[in-house]
């Protein structure tokens, strides 16, 4: 993107007017408002160098202590702890120095580093998404993280870590304002604790948002005025069901055998080594940290609608609130685990651009509906996809010689072109239904594989900006590619159109 | 083409340049060489004969995809219709690309020593998705800034954001 021109770590120079250097191209700085002032930088929350800091001083002294404790005598070892934290510390309180983050005009701007500086320009109509993240440790502060997601970042791109609540509540909904392409009076005030219950009210007693003595940054100058949006209730989900449902998953299968395996060697060798008690931790932990994360990081799901667009909160000890504006879903994916069938019960992801890496723990923050009955996704698909019925979807399956490829899926394997989107079925145990709306679809690729070729099929793939959901129609007679690929070209077309 | 190909007919295929098969040659070929000095210094060093064998398997399968190269190169075509790319390549496993103009975030030309060498260029569309293929190489360097050029000018009078 952009990248400003005047010497960093200035911030008081105009910006509008960039210098022309050494042969670089005309770039334009993405500023609508030229005659805007560039409004000061500002600093992230004060307590953050402490909080980065402890961190990481944290995982040095378990370090330390794991390997010399016993070597260095405990003075020496406390010396040495100590000037790690210190060095640590002091790094994180560089580092907080050198960061900065403006708004000008419809960009946000983060600086950051000491010697080598960096400034990301994040132009805000490219906004994927912006979640507030508030790890146990910043709750008890009263702080929280902004992360924002954009198009082309295999990660997120400036994670404002940490502001206090106050700021990150109202930079936000700045930003999303500024996303929506809503003209910002000088700036939005910083909406009171009370103004979003759900934010606040998930603190544990003692922890305020504000605490008395807390450092609040001021947020912008201006006069006051509350912008926030009215919110609709969509689902909430119980946490119940959602802890039901992490049961059934196959996970908990491995438990047993995890934790008869020493006991069994406990009877053979007739003695429990230190190794053997560890390694059946790690297992047990291993074994079931998948559910258990989905637990912990999905407690108390809400899922509303507003203005700029698809809000979620959740998290039981990490708690997070994301808004997806309007519009940036590239794809929703429903499935029906095997052993939740029982209940009836699905559960939904959505693709966003920039925010489904293809590294499965990312994945997660994806989740638009953790645990639900049909109807209930149903509804919340019809939030996220207009005009998409979930429960009107009935697949095309494919021909019957498919299974010399696919015996188990050829059953199951098919798609459908609906009046909005395209869906793709696949998968046996955990059967999948990838929905691509038509004004996403990047580009159509048709592949043939030498079995396919001798069977008459071919695949067509569609793919969407998101990276965490591939919708395919796999197997497809070969008579059947050509209008089906010519159909969904015209259709997405169309849809972009609009 | 017959009616069980993937492939449309009723398009006006271009066919990129026959010397992409000296340049695919010369890579192929270059390849197999390093790989076969390789094998001989660590027969010489480890005085083991079957390393010998998998030098000569891998000799076997390059001469085999060499004779197979010239179909390969002649599979690669592409069409420009009026809203969008075609591209299709492969025998063993064929591929058909079709990217919306209005979809291009970029187009990239680029020519390597080789190419370069033979006069060759390739072009590439970028769209969002990392999953898109429209590669299109052994174009000859005025037909590749043609391409880039309509592509890119398509690409502008079309523009969508994602």
């Amino acid at each position: 993107m952009s990248q400003p021109q005047q010497p960093l770590g200035q911030p008081q120079q105009p910006l509008g007017r960039p210098q022309q250097p050494l042969g670089q191209p005309q770039q334009p700085l993405g500023q609508p408002h030229p005659a805007a002032p560039p409004e000061a930088r500002r600093r992230l929350h004060p307590l953050t160098p402490l909080l980065r800091g402890l961190r990481f001083a944290a995982l040095a002294v378990v370090a330390i202590s794991w390997q010399g404790y016993e070597q260095l005598g405990t003075a020496r070892w406390a010396l040495a702890v100590s000037l790690v934290a210190l060095v640590l510390l002091l790094g994180a309180l560089i580092s907080w120095r050198a960061t900065g983050y403006q708004v000008v005009g419809r960009e946000l701007r983060v600086h950051e580093g000491l010697l080598w500086r960096r400034t990301r320009a994040i132009p805000l109509e490219r906004l994927q998404s912006v979640e507030l993240v508030r790890p146990l440790l910043a709750r008890l502060f009263g702080l929280a993280e902004l992360r924002l997601e954009v198009v082309g970042a295999s990660k997120t791109e400036a994670p404002l870590a940490y502001l206090s609540l106050d700021a990150a509540l109202a930079l936000r909904e700045r930003l999303l304002a500024l996303a929506r392409g809503v003209a910002p009076a000088t700036g939005t005030a910083p909406t009171g604790p009370g103004a979003l219950p759900a934010e606040t009210g998930a603190l544990p007693a003692g922890a305020t948002a504000t605490g008395p003595g807390t450092w609040t940054t001021p947020v912008a100058p201006g006069p006051v005025a509350s912008t926030a949006l009215p919110e609709r209730g969509v689902h909430v989900i119980a946490n119940r069901d959602l802890f039901l449902s992490q049961l059934l998953r196959p996970q908990w299968w491995a438990l047993p055998l995890v934790i008869a395996a020493p006991i069994v060697f406990f009877f053979t060798e007739s003695s429990l080594s230190f190794v053997a008690i560890a390694s059946t931790v790690t297992a047990v932990i291993g074994a079931v940290q998948a559910p258990v994360r989905v637990l912990l990081a999905d407690w108390n799901f809400t899922l509303g609608v507003a203005a700029d667009g698809l809000r979620i909160r959740r998290g039981l000890l990490e708690t997070r609130s994301q808004t997806v504006p309007p519009g940036r879903v590239q794809a929703v994916g429903i499935e029906w685990p095997l052993l939740w069938r029982g209940h009836g019960w699905v559960r939904a992801r959505m693709d966003v651009a920039g925010l489904t890496a293809q590294d499965n723990n990312r994945m997660r923050e994806g989740t638009l509906l953790p645990v639900g009955d049909v109807p209930t996704a149903r509804r919340v698909i019809a939030e996220v996809l207009p005009g998409f019925d979930l429960t009107s979807v009935a697949v095309l399956p494919v021909p019957r010689r498919a299974r010399w490829l696919a015996p188990f899926r050829a059953r199951v394997l098919g798609y459908t072109l609906t009046d909005t989107a395209f869906a793709g079925r696949d998968g046996v145990f955990t059967r999948r239904l990838v929905v691509v709306p038509y004004g996403r679809i990047q580009s159509i690729r048709v592949v043939q594989r030498p079995l396919q070729r001798l069977l008459r099929l071919a695949s067509v793939h569609i793919d969407t900006a998101g990276a965490g959901l591939p919708a395919i129609a796999e197997h497809r007679q070969v008579a059947e590619i050509r209008p089906l690929v010519t159909e969904l070209a015209e259709r997405a077309r169309a849809a972009r159109q609009h | 083409m017959t009616a069980f190909s993937i492939w449309p007919d009723d398009v006006q295929w271009r066919r990129v340049s026959p010397k992409l098969l000296w340049v695919e040659l010369f890579s192929l070929f270059s390849g197999l060489a390093i790989f076969v000095v390789a094998c001989a210094f660590a027969w010489l060093i480890f005085d083991y004969w079957p390393i010998l064998l998998v030098a000569g398997f891998a000799a076997v399968v390059t001469l085999v995809r060499a004779a197979l190269l010239p179909r390969i190169i002649s599979s690669w075509g592409y069409a420009e219709r009026a809203d969008d790319l075609l591209v299709r390549h492969g025998r063993l496993v064929r591929r058909l690309s079709i990217v919306p103009y209005g979809r291009m975030q970029f187009v990239d030309v680029t020519a390597g020593p080789l190419e370069r060498a033979f006069g060759l260029a390739t072009v590439q569309l970028h769209t969002a998705a990392a999953a898109s293929d429209a590669r299109v190489p052994g174009l000859p360097p005025q037909e590749a800034a043609r391409l880039r050029d309509r592509l890119a000018a398509l690409g502008e009078a079309r523009a969508e954001g994602l």
